[in-house]
């Protein structure tokens, strides 16, 4: 049913008459041949997997002669379906392959162009020294970018375009470096700038700016798989020292740190500086030690891990995975995962190579001294931090002690007391405790709990009175009982207001010093009938005081009926502090249970209908080897007018001395478990790590020899030995800062590679794509360069500006072939339908965070503060992930929101900013119809674009001034005059439709604005 | 201007857009040339004749106990209380492993198929005529997040695509004005693994499951400013059509501008068509009754599952329906948790069934019933059940499955599938056959390969046709 629309495709590819070779050749070579065909499994010595191979043929001689099929035994034995063996090729894949032979293989590189580059993978070799080639087109500028480009141009008979006007550039160069949109006083000043060299001073302005790094910073903490949570396991734990090294980030590139300094510190910062605890902690230090973070920044789910002993190993192995996953692919555009279980089909890794990539940072992921992500990070305070913080903090528990010495003096003397009801001190000899207290409930027949309560008895269960308190002793057997007062209480006031309470001290958990304490302290109001057996329903509450928790309440305990209806007040339950409970008559019959902590009513609290809370007496819970002392059991009621209104006037002034002492609780806790200087790393701490171990097919259970470090064979050549084991007394093995060393060293190849992988990452930064397609694939299965010679020039002079990445991008921003206009006439447009050959600039949308950004700055809200923690997101209701408006960092960058991995800002997600799971080297811009919903209908694009018009309507001008500016600021140019007038007619209309008010015209100019931020205009760079 | 370039992009993006929501925005892509090879490769793949359109997922979240529902043990009875005699056995909580545990659920024959299921099943029973009972699944990991990566992207490891965005890549939707890939979700919260239960991966986001919350707005942004009527909106949007159209024509080459355009309208499409979808009130009593939508424990469950049978008549590819949390994971009072569980969902889930095939739906729509592993025949401490990977039980319905079947067998205590084992591959593979795609054909490059659902090269899955009518 589908073959129409195959035809429809290869009608498409028709259009250009051969098939493609990277596009359409390739991909079916890779699914059906490369699998026995391939660098590693090369059968008959045949291997399809790059072009150059391809053309090389197998041990019988050539697989292809273009245009002729008869020659080719390529297309015979798979015409005959000869192979592959099983699973033979589709007739509409054979027509293809017919099809790219008959027209004479295009895309196979010529036999004196292998010649050239020797039998090895392009990416593998040594940058090349290109020549920059001469071109007839003499009035470029000559940026040596554009020369390449238009030789390659040349050949085709086209050139690049014109450059593009000044509004235009500004826009693109402003969103490229800074991630914003110019400023006014920017965009007068460069089209008012007549000097030649006005666009190479802009483009040194963006990048002196601090706001340079948060834009390119994101490029690499993307490629680097920075995030603020662990991911892995459903609990997304948080990771609230990453901030770190998100900043060192941002700060390195805004200082140009070169970029193999910038590596090396990531891999091995603690083996560069040769850290030891002891060291004297500098910029540079802290730096070094952070930067190593980049080991951390795979899924770790190795702080949950409960499952049994294979699960909690799989779990730690897939923390390593994911970390030689990111560096393979971020550093040198390595796809390295394959190798883990058998040799790579399709690069040439070995599946021992891969496991000698894992001993370079075995230190870091030690598998008998595992550490958790929350214990990585280390104190290295600068000079005077620590002893500044100490400081800080003995003024913060004064603070916080006075705050309490104040209030409990001020309890003392204010404490309101009503009308006592009912008092025990237990000052009275031993024996009068019965004449108060009983196991029975005044009214029952039976007492609470078998055998009961023994009243005046030290031995246990029993009640006794020492030195004037109440002891509660139980032995360690389970079972409830209770001691009740033999007087009742009305626990239902009549008047609105009215309230009754129940307070007493606890003075100790364990009545025995030694003793273990009570695990509970817990009491009952409404105590009418242990055993439930008469017809009073309800009642026999009971107040569970938990010395770490809020108090849970229960309704008719104990027994089968008994029901938690849930928790009051916050304050757990210790010595040395008054506790109780506070009932007070509602409105409507409904009554207010609020749990007192030195007689202040504390903020969760239930409610209980009358039915609930029967007449009965106070009492204590005997169970399960909990004994305590108490003192001081009060009941009193508030059924005086003047009771009640004083009660209400101490709530009132009570309040702010409760506030005072729990914000310095706070500050001073806060600052205590902050101490200066804590920095997430690396973690590396022997110099003998476990052997790693090679796995049979990826299985941890299947252990083969041992491995030691080494490099990859493809990249290492003879000239550079790999380093002995590191000098005796190291810290670390030092595995690390060899590979570092190793991969960084100057005119070696795997810097060749770096140099290439990094060059091609911002040639993609500032175009869409890069020379190379596949950015975090540049082996033999990713895509070839579009233009190989520009590529190792443009890496080869990265290098030779000492890996300087400003100066890397002002080369390509300052070219011409970046400079130009995206609008080309038809016959470039055929003859570059794609854009790869740069007769154009390309048209691009503008990323996730300058969308959110831009708006911000619209609104004139843009709060453009750098560095620090992450700014918390919350999951709304209707579960959409936003930063709330009430947050005081709400309008901060997009760059510094929790990048919490199962929790992207729902608005950054919808506009493709990725769910880091190991990490994004390319965002593939996408149109749905989630965005255009956002655009039209968001609460936050509404209220920005209501700030925007607020402000142009700040000053009165007239409507067609107006008009005009608004247009420059949302596109960054003034509109074209169809534009003008169908704006200026809608805004006739929609006020019309408003109702024609003043109220109406705003809101018409609203809808205006909305629109022209929809408009592809201002969500597109041209 | 309409010139050869323009008319290839207009070309392109016209025959994609025939081919539904997906399709659109994918089409926007075809600059990219990696998306562009995805394009061919995709409609390659969706070269069998199918016997589905659509999918409805009931996912069951924590691991129903087959031997407590499915899976009928007698063996567990006799060695209740009793050591497990088979040797160790593979336990998540190593700690708290007990003795055998016999069900204490009585199991029954039902229908004319006579598959034997457990007491507190009975509607399901009253479809046992319709479904394909799997008892002989199997899957790789015991613990949660794991095993629902398997089950749901089959690879435990999180950021694999889901099926739901493979069918979705593949097919696209019937249905422009609502998404291909819809998540109903528990209005009590997310399950266990959150988003990723629906995530797209590393497909392109499109794909990516839209979940539709209770409330009044079930999408995000799907409701209009206050105050602005449909003429004030119609203003805008023709306003912003005549700015992107004039955008486009500076930029023909670049298909995705006239993407943009297009979604405008679907978006303001989208706002009338998803609040119509899921409005119940258009269902009679009668139907509303068999959901279970009269009785409190029903009700929530099933309004979710009738709002699945509405948007897959509407020509939604492909509809999840999730639980809060994980309830089916019973560590301790497993009898009393399935009890309640079984009453929540037993009567929705069966309605759907039965509701599809009396509109004559059920031929072209799978229904699938399932967890994401299984457990123990002993006890985790005094009454609950440990994970269990080596067996679990689900059933299917319709598109094309076989009816009143049971497959496959486990051991005599229910704790390894041995007779016709199924893999999580296999039932992938089974269910992209069903729905027209060939699964080794069904691939989009990553990390340097062409990647897809089922790995068949790796996993060595292979189609259950004993599962097929």
């Amino acid at each position: 049913m589908f073959s129409k629309e195959i035809l429809l495709l290869i009608g498409l590819f028709t259009a250009d008459p051969a098939p493609k070779f990277d596009a359409q050749i390739v991909p079916l070579l890779k699914r059906h041949c490369v699998k026995c065909h391939g660098p590693v499994t090369a059968e008959a010595r045949l291997n399809l997997s790059t072009p150059g191979a391809v053309l090389r043929g197998s041990e019988n001689g050539p697989v292809l002669r273009p245009h002729d099929l008869e020659a080719s035994p390529l297309w015979k034995r798979i015409a005959a379906n000869e192979m592959p063996p099983e699973d033979p090729l589709s007739a509409d894949e054979k027509l293809l392959i017919r099809a790219w032979i008959e027209h004479g293989a295009p895309g196979l590189p010529t036999v004196a162009g292998l010649a050239a580059t020797g039998d090895g993978h392009w990416a593998f070799q040594k940058l090349s020294l290109p020549n920059v080639p001469d071109v007839a087109q003499t009035l470029l500028p000559q940026n040596p970018i554009d020369r390449f480009i238009q030789a390659d141009l040349e050949h085709e008979k086209l050139s690049l375009g014109p450059v593009a006007d000044r509004q235009t550039l500004i826009r693109r160069l402003s969103y490229d470096l800074l991630g914003l949109p110019p400023t006014d006083m920017e965009l007068q000043a460069f089209l008012n700038d007549g000097s030649p060299d006005a666009v190479e001073r802009l483009v040194d302005q963006y990048l002196a700016s601090p706001h340079y790094g948060e834009r390119i910073g994101k490029v690499w903490l993307d490629a680097a798989g920075y995030a603020d949570s662990n991911g892995y396991f459903n609990a997304d734990s948080d990771r609230p020292l990453a901030y770190r090294y998100r900043d060192y980030v941002i700060r390195s590139l805004n200082a140009d740190k070169p970029f193999d300094r910038f590596v090396r510190e990531q891999l091995a910062g603690d083996e560069l500086i040769g850290w030891t605890p002891d060291m004297p902690i500098t910029e540079e230090v802290i730096d070094a030690l952070t930067a190593t973070h980049f080991l951390r920044n795979g899924q770790d789910g190795t702080g949950e891990s409960d499952g049994n002993p294979d699960e909690v190993r799989a779990d730690r192995y897939y923390t390593i995975e994911g970390t030689m996953q990111i560096t393979a692919t971020s550093l040198l555009g390595l796809t390295i995962q394959c190798a883990k279980c058998h040799s790579h089909k399709f690069e040439p890794i070995s599946h021992r190579e891969y496991y000698q990539f894992q001993a370079v940072i075995a230190g870091v992921f030690h598998h008998e001294k595992w550490i958790k992500p929350n214990e990585r990070f280390v104190l290295a305070p600068l000079p005077g931090e620590r002893a500044a913080w100490e400081v800080r903090l003995a003024a913060a528990e004064d603070q916080t002690q006075l705050a309490k010495q104040k209030l409990a003096e001020w309890l003392t003397a204010n404490r309101p007391r009503g009308k006592i009801a009912w008092s025990d001190g237990f000052d009275g000899p031993p024996e009068s405790l019965a004449e108060r207290w009983s196991p029975k409930a005044p009214g029952d027949d039976a007492p609470g709990g078998e055998p009961a309560v023994a009243l005046n008895s030290a031995a246990a269960p029993g009640a006794r009175i020492i030195n004037g308190q109440l002891q509660v002793l139980e032995a360690g057997t389970a079972g409830n009982r209770w001691l009740v007062t033999r007087q009742i209480f009305d626990w239902t006031p009549d008047a609105v207001g009215a309230a009754i309470q129940v307070t007493f001290d606890l003075v100790d958990r364990r009545v025995d010093p030694n003793g273990t304490p009570a695990e509970r302290t817990a009491y009952y109001i409404a105590a009418h009938d242990f055993d439930d057996s008469g017809a009073k329903p309800g009642g026999n509450l009971l107040i569970d005081g938990n010395p770490a928790t809020s108090t849970t309440v229960y309704l008719d305990y104990p027994g089968a009926d008994q029901k938690q209806l849930g928790a009051i007040g916050t304050t757990p339950y210790t010595g040395g502090r008054n506790y109780g409970v506070r009932i007070t008559h509602q409105k409507d019959e409904k009554f207010l249970m609020e749990h007192l902590v030195d007689g202040v009513p504390e903020e969760k609290t239930l409610t209980f209908t009358e039915d609930q809370l029967p007449d009965g007496a106070f009492g204590y819970e005997f169970c399960c080897g909990r004994s305590y002392i108490v003192d001081n059991v009060v009941v009193e009621t508030f059924d005086q007018p003047q009771d009640i209104a004083a009660l209400a006037e101490f709530v009132k002034s009570v309040q702010p001395l409760k506030t005072s002492m729990s914000e310095a609780a706070k500050q001073a806790s806060a600052l205590k478990n902050n101490p200066p200087g804590k920095l997430p790393w690396a973690v590396d701490l022997t110099p003998n790590p476990p052997a790693v171990q090679w796995l049979n097919r990826g299985d941890y259970g299947s252990q083969k020899e041992p491995v030691g470090p080494g490099p990859f064979s493809a990249l290492s050549d003879d000239e550079q030995a790999w380093p002995e084991s590191p000098a005796e007394n190291a810290r670390t093995t030092g595995r690390r800062l060899a590979w570092a060393t190793w991969v960084t060293k100057p005119g070696s190849r795997p810097a060749s590679l770096i140099a290439r992988v990094q060059a091609n990452r911002f040639w993609q930064h500032h175009f869409g794509f890069g020379i190379v397609d596949t950015a975090d694939n540049f082996g033999l299965s990713g895509s070839p360069p579009t233009h190989p010679a520009l590529l190792d020039w443009l890496a080869g002079e990265f290098v030779r500006t000492d890996w300087s990445v400003k100066s890397l991008q002002r080369r390509i921003v300052t070219s011409q072939t970046y400079r130009q206009s995206s609008r080309s006439p038809q016959d470039q447009l055929n003859a570059d339908p794609d854009g790869r050959r740069y007769t154009r600039a390309p048209v691009r949308r503008l990323d996730a965070e300058a969308i959110r950004d831009t708006l911000l700055y619209h609104a004139g809200i843009l709060n453009d503060q750098l560095y620090g923690p992450y700014i918390k997101t919350d999951r709304a209701s209707n579960g959409e992930v936003i930063v709330q408006e009430k947050n005081p960092d709400f309008a901060r960058r997009s760059i510094y929101l929790y990048q919490r991995r199962t929790q992207v800002v729902s608005m950054l997600q919808i506009f493709d900013a990725p769910t880091i799971v190991f990490n994004s080297v390319r965002r593939t811009p996408t149109t749905i119809p989630l965005q255009s919903l956002n655009l039209l209908n968001s609460e936050f694009v509404s209220k920005r674009m209501l700030e925007f018009t607020q402000q142009v309507f700040a000053d009165d001008r007239p409507d067609d001034e107006r008009l005009k500016t608004v247009f420059l600021r949302l596109w960054g140019r003034p509109p074209t005059t169809e534009e003008y007038s169908a704006a200026q007619k809608f805004l006739a209309t929609q006020i019309a439709e408003r109702g024609g008010s003043p109220e109406a015209t705003r809101q018409a100019w609203l809808d205006l604005h909305q629109m022209l931020f929809a408009a592809s205009a201002a969500l597109y760079l041209e | 201007m309409h010139d050869s370039t323009w008319e290839l992009n207009r070309r392109a993006f016209l025959a994609s857009h025939a081919g539904g929501l997906g399709a659109l925005a994918l089409t926007s892509l075809l600059q990219d040339q990696k998306l562009h090879a995805a394009e061919a490769r995709r409609h390659a793949a969706v070269s069998l004749t199918p016997k589905a359109k659509g999918v409805i997922c009931l996912f069951q979240h924590g691991g129903p106990s087959q031997i407590d529902l499915f899976d009928e043990k007698p063996m567990l009875r006799k060695y209740h209380g009793k050591p497990y005699p088979g040797g160790a056995l593979e336990t998540h909580f190593d700690k708290q492993a007990g003795n055998v545990l016999g069900s204490p659920f009585k199991f029954m024959p039902y229908g004319q198929s006579g598959i034997e299921m457990c007491e507190h099943l009975p509607c399901t029973g009253a479809i046992a005529d319709e479904i394909c009972l799997v008892r002989s699944m199997n899957t790789e990991s015991v613990d949660h997040e794991q095993a629902l990566r398997a089950i749901h992207g089959g690879k435990l490891i999180a950021g694999m695509p889901t099926l739901g965005s493979w069918v979705t890549y593949g097919l696209g939707t019937e249905n422009a004005n609502l998404p291909a890939y819809v998540v109903l979700g528990d209005p009590g919260g997310l399950p266990v693994d959150g988003e990723r239960n629906w995530s797209s991966g590393w497909l392109p986001a499109v794909y990516q499951g839209v979940p539709f919350r209770s409330g009044s707005s079930p999408v995000f942004n799907l409701q209009s400013p206050d105050g602005l009527t449909g003429k004030m909106r119609r203003n805008q949007l023709d306003l912003l059509a005549s700015f992107n159209q004039s955008f486009l024509d500076r930029h023909p080459e670049k298909s995705e501008l006239a993407a943009r355009i297009t979604n405008f309208e679907v978006a303001a499409r989208m706002q009338l068509a998803v609040p119509e979808a899921l409005d119940l009130s258009q269902e009679s009593e009668e139907t509303q009754k068999l959901y279970g939508l009269d009785r409190p424990e029903t009700e929530e469950y099933g309004r979710r599952c009738l709002t699945a049978r509405r948007l897959i008549e509407r020509g939604v590819r492909f509809v999840q329906i999730f639980m809060s949390g994980q309830p089916w994971d019973t560590h301790s009072k497993n009898a009393e948790q399935l009890t309640k569980l079984c009453q929540r969902t037993d009567r929705p889930s069966a309605a759907l069934v039965q509701d599809l095939k009396q509109r004559g739906l059920l031929d072209d729509t799978i229904v699938m019933w399932t967890g994401e592993f299984g457990r123990l025949p002993i006890s985790q401490g005094p009454d609950g059940r440990d994970h269990n990977r080596r067996a679990f039980s689900l059933w299917l319905a319709g598109g094309g499955f076989r009816k009143g079947y049971a497959h496959g067998a486990t051991d005599d205590f229910g704790y390894e599938s041995v007779k016709d084992v199924v893999t999580v591959h296999d039932l992938h593979a089974t269910l992209l056959t069903n729905l027209g795609i060939d699964h080794r054909r069904l691939t989009y490059p990553m990390d340097g390969r062409e990647a897809s659902l089922t790995d068949a090269e790796v996993t060595k899955c292979r189609i259950v046709d004993a599962l097929l009518a």
